[in-house]
């Protein structure tokens, strides 16, 4: 396929997830109650923060054909460890938060090493530490250990506004304007690509494989935990099972957002209008007072049928090439 | 050994935590406690032995734990409306075959990552549970515990039943020409094309496989209380994964036993309540659960990496 038939392709996936997103909107705003109001944006806006975090550093490990289920884990142990930096071990709040990010990166470190160094399966490993990191913070906070009563000044960052926007906004968005300058602007986002299509070629390509695809998880981990520290902040607490089930959420996000689960063809904006259609969804079914469980259930059924989407017209180009090969003669009337 | 040496390694892990637990408590190898957590681990054995099928035939079903919570509060449902037993019984089953077929139907019609297909069933099928039941607990009429077997005989009947399962898949899986079809399949599915075998056929049928022996699994835990839990079977995918791989099946497809599969749960399942005995404290089963998976593939990543180079 030449890069101009393939450009269309992604654009159109994009296209169509743009339109299924506006019409998402007009129809929650004629059944839904105060739906389409600017103070709800806002609130879809601050809810999908630590889900769209967690999607953007996700892309570039799917895109290197990887997966990282331990994300959502992640986010809870680093929930709990800067509650306990902060409220046990005494530290400023601007130190708990490096610690957190530091460990973030620690974390995301051993899923690199087990995968890009022992070269084991990224789902295995991210399944193991999925149970590593969960555990952990049950373990450390016996189950029942709660962390409250943050002072104002951090719980700001989540619950208040900053020029008529959601104070973790422009975070939000410095995450997405940082993740989209790698994956679509450096060198960086090309050898994902590379990483994803074939390991093997992209490294007699002369891409170091290894460095690259430890650097995505390590960056996966920083993510989750600033995704943690914002997710105490709206919460207002921390507690161990912070986050459960985020990580579905987030790959779900970015599959729907036209990225392959094997590797390779994937775009930020793709994501991002992913976690937006999520997010919409969600909120429009509460606002229209239907039940809430029908978000979860449209969410799969979304997903399904996206997947379906993008591989119906491969299949039938397929099979048309295939009939052109075979040379078939009309038959006869 | 070494061509089985991740099955040696689980079971020598199994070996030394059933010794430390002679050692340090030997309140572990009371009878009934122990026929209890084997009746407990009987319909996770099941699961677990489909599971390794599919991951055999390099595709995974995370969506196993939210058919196995349809089912369960159908057959509960079933039971409740006084339904002979074993018509319950095959319309459990029947009803996880379905499930298994609608996602053999995406993956092997479609030809779509069954990871992605899966996760969408399990959030829609778990989902759709919550909307129609709003998480109400199914009670079940006297008789259906155990089938109306004093509870001993239930349970044994329940740990023989799973055992006969493993046993007569593991052989099947050795000698038997359609389980050699699944490991060719999932080592190489053109190569096993070519050799005649039909690998959207093979892929298929074990997911249909799957969902049937998730039905099933699902009887075997319905009647296992007087009520049926909404959310049973919630990370129940995990646990079997866990078990499988620990078991030393590879993810990526074509190598693995069931015998191992069955020593990685045994290891798996004895955690917890090993835990209670040798007096750590509960909340840490996650985490070493956890570490003991990593631990698994770190042995393997190691052992293999020193031969490639």
């Amino acid at each position: 396929m030449d890069k101009h038939g393939f450009k269309k392709i992604l654009l159109r996936h994009e296209t169509i997830l743009f339109a299924v997103l506006v019409a998402e909107w007009i129809f929650f705003e004629v059944i839904g109650r105060n739906f389409g109001t600017y103070d709800n944006t806002c609130d879809i806006l601050r809810h999908s923060c630590e889900i769209g975090l967690l999607a953007l550093a996700m892309t570039p490990i799917i895109l290197t054909g990887g997966i990282d289920l331990s994300v959502a884990s992640l986010l809870g142990l680093c929930a709990i460890l800067f509650g306990k930096f902060w409220r046990d071990a005494g530290m400023p709040i601007p130190l708990a938060v490096a610690c957190t990010i530091g460990v973030g990166a620690l974390a995301g470190g051993l899923n690199a090493t087990l995968i890009s160094w022992l070269r084991l399966p990224p789902l295995i490993v991210t399944l193991g530490t999925f149970s590593l990191f969960r555990g952990l913070a049950e373990a450390i906070t016996r189950g029942v250990d709660t962390f409250t009563n943050f002072p104002d000044s951090f719980l700001f960052l989540g619950q208040d506004r900053w020029l008529g926007i959601p104070a973790q906004a422009p975070f939000f968005l410095a995450a997405a304007i940082f993740f989209w300058l790698l994956v679509h602007r450096t060198t960086f986002g090309r050898s994902f690509r590379a990483i994803g299509f074939s390991p093997e070629g992209a490294r007699y390509a002369g891409i170091p494989v290894a460095r690259r695809v430890a650097m995505v998880y390590v960056l996966a981990g920083i993510v989750s935990a600033i995704a943690a520290i914002i997710y105490t902040a709206r919460l207002g607490q921390a507690k161990a099972d912070a986050g459960t089930g985020y990580e579905l959420f987030a790959i779900t996000a970015v599959v729907l957002g036209g990225t392959s689960i094997f590797g390779g063809v994937g775009s930020i904006p793709g994501t991002l209008l992913g976690v937006a259609a999520i997010a919409v969804l969600h909120s429009g079914i509460a606002h229209a007072l239907l039940p809430g469980e029908m978000a979860g259930m449209l969410t799969g059924v979304l997903l399904i049928l996206a997947l379906a989407g993008s591989t119906l017209p491969k299949m039938i180009s397929s099979l048309r090439a295939r009939k052109a090969a075979l040379k078939i003669p009309p038959q006869a009337a | 050994m070494n061509k089985y040496f991740r099955e040696f390694s689980a079971a020598a892990a199994l070996g030394i935590l059933l010794l430390a637990l002679a050692i340090f408590a030997p309140s572990f190898f009371q009878p009934q406690p122990l026929l209890s957590l084997a009746t407990r681990e009987a319909p996770t054995l099941v699961v677990a032995c489909g599971m390794a099928l599919v991951i055999i035939c390099r595709q995974i079903d995370i969506s196993v734990g939210s058919q196995f919570a349809v089912c369960s509060v159908c057959a509960g449902l079933l039971a409740a409306m006084h339904w002979p037993l074993a018509l319950v019984l095959a319309t459990t089953i029947l009803i996880g075959t379905t499930f298994g077929a609608f996602n053999g139907a995406l993956v092997a019609g479609l030809g779509l990552p069954s990871i992605v297909v899966t996760l969408a069933t399990m959030v829609t099928w778990r989902e759709g549970l919550r909307w129609l039941r709003q998480g109400v607990w199914v009670d079940l009429p006297n008789g259906v515990q155990w089938f109306g077997l004093p509870q001993m005989t239930g349970q044994w009947t329940l740990v023989l039943v799973a055992l006969a399962i493993l046993i007569l898949l593991a052989l099947t899986l050795k000698h038997i020409s359609i389980g050699r079809f699944v490991y060719a399949v999932g080592s190489d599915a053109e190569a096993a094309r070519l050799a005649g075998i039909r690998p959207r056929m093979m892929t298929f049928g074990v997911f249909v496989f799957m969902g049937a022996l998730t039905g099933l699994a699902a009887m075997m835990n319905t009647i296992q209380s007087p009520q049926v839990d909404p959310n049973s079977g919630t990370g129940l995918e995990l646990k079997t994964i866990a078990a499988v791989v620990v078991g030393g099946v590879a993810i990526s497809g074509g190598r693995g036993t069931l015998w191992g599969v069955f020593t990685g749960l045994l290891l798996l399942a004895c955690i917890s309540p090993a835990l209670t005995h040798l007096h750590v404290e509960a909340f840490w089963g996650k985490a070493i659960q956890g570490a003991t998976i990593l631990l698994a593939v770190v042995a393997d990543g190691v052992r293999t990496r020193k031969q490639r180079y």
